[in-house]
């Protein structure tokens, strides 16, 4: 399960996804091309699926960013890879 | 704003500045836009409604409203309910003089929204100078009542020589009320031109607050100016000037600028009803002048990484160019106030 934290926002742009987090506020820079869509942090996008259709190694890009977004507090919590 | 991202040019807006209406039930001297009356042909709801719609579809995470007084509108409960129900967050800037008890229960049933409530003195004697007579006991009811809800709410300063004293007091009362304190840079701008020699701050005063601001972690700015150390400018969220590349300013009329100290006609990116603001973000050559904008004049400066030549709207209010640097540069504040 990823979610984002209520104060927090998510959308796609070229380089990848932009995090929004209106308490500071602050910017993420996500560089994850087409990997993921912003519904994958809103619940709009299966996480499994999306897993799925993931090489290894963009799984574990994936559990990078994920394990980066729960650290500064983007997402309440992760449970993935 | 140095960061590669932002260079190759974002979709949208991050958040934008909505001044709603012109229209201001006080005067205050250093008002930014010269509010009073209201303007000419302010944008009707349904025009404002759909400007919401628009924000939504481009993906703008964060409003911040403003005026003049917004909630002098009659319709800006409906345009913050717009924002809300498409999961826009929103910041109010109110004076406080129109909030009440069932207009502050109502917004905290969105939970998108946070409120500053402009005030401009630790006592009433030096906030009603500034933003006239019964404003500091006004303002103070509004934070108190705002302070019992759920809204994240702060006290709002510009810092002026009038009341730079007051800052460290001001942090004090907001510490007791519950709520935060956020200090905003004077810009010579609105009737904050007419009355910028008298409230400008003295290079003492700006230094002597950044050392404060520094000591004071949990006071908050979006004017990463006041900080002298690149460490410090670190904390401030998103610093430097995101003007055209990561914010924008819409003013009554449904016209884009650069930034909220930048609403001149020399500085019209577009209009909401001639186009739509996908067209104004990713087409307006003033938008576009200011994502190329260098400040060359600073590059030798030591600071030149951390600050990138501060406020273009101070440079041009002041040096009649927006690529001049800044001239209350804190570097120059160094200096002039050792001389």
């Amino acid at each position: 399960m990823v979610s984002l934290q209520q104060a927090c926002r998510v959308r796609k742009e070229r380089f990848g996804l932009l995090f929004y987090d209106c308490r500071g506020p602050r910017l993420l820079f996500a560089e994850t091309g087409d990997l993921l869509e912003p519904g994958f942090f809103t619940g709009e996008v299966s996480v499994a699926e999306t897993l799925e259709r993931l090489t290894q190694a963009e799984q574990r890009k994936v559990a990078g960013l994920l394990s980066n977004l729960a650290k500064k507090g983007f997402i309440r919590e992760q449970q993935i890879c | 704003m140095s960061n590669r991202f932002v260079d190759q040019g974002l979709r949208a807006p991050v958040n934008v500045t909505w001044e709603v209406t012109l229209a201001c039930n006080l005067r205050c001297r250093h008002c930014l836009s010269s509010s009073g009356i209201a303007a000419p042909n302010e944008l009707t709801t349904a025009e404002a409604l759909d400007l919401v719609e628009q924000f939504s579809r481009a993906g703008v995470f964060q409003i911040n409203f403003g005026g003049g007084e917004p909630f002098i509108r009659p319709d800006f409960p409906q345009i913050l309910d717009a924002c809300h129900q498409r999961g826009i967050m929103t910041c109010i800037s109110t004076n406080g003089t129109l909030l009440d008890q069932t207009l502050v229960e109502r917004l905290a049933k969105s939970r998108l929204v946070a409120i500053q409530v402009s005030m401009d003195g630790a006592d009433r004697k030096s906030c009603d100078l500034l933003r006239g007579d019964g404003t500091y006991e006004t303002a103070l009811k509004a934070v108190a009542l705002l302070a019992k809800s759920s809204i994240p709410t702060s006290i709002n300063t510009v810092l002026t020589a009038a009341n730079a004293a007051d800052i460290p007091e001001l942090h004090n009362l907001a510490r007791t009320l519950g709520v935060s304190l956020r200090v905003s840079r004077f810009r010579p701008s609105g009737r904050g031109a007419e009355n910028w020699e008298e409230l400008r701050p003295t290079p003492r005063q700006l230094l002597d607050f950044s050392q404060w601001l520094t000591a004071s972690g949990d006071v908050r700015t979006g004017d990463s100016f006041f900080s002298l150390t690149s460490q410090e400018r670190q904390g401030l969220g998103l610093n430097l000037c995101g003007a055209a590349k990561l914010t924008c300013c819409v003013g009554p009329e449904g016209k884009f600028y650069p930034c909220a100290f930048l609403q001149q006609d020399d500085f019209l990116a577009g209009s909401i009803r001639e186009q739509s603001l996908q067209q104004i973000w990713d087409e307006s050559p003033m938008y576009e002048s200011f994502r190329r904008l260098r400040i060359h004049s600073c590059e030798e400066c030591q600071r030149f990484d951390q600050c990138h030549g501060g406020c273009p709207a101070v440079a041009w209010h002041l040096k009649g160019r927006i690529d001049g640097g800044d001239p209350e540069c804190l570097e120059n504040c160094v200096t002039m106030a050792d001389a």
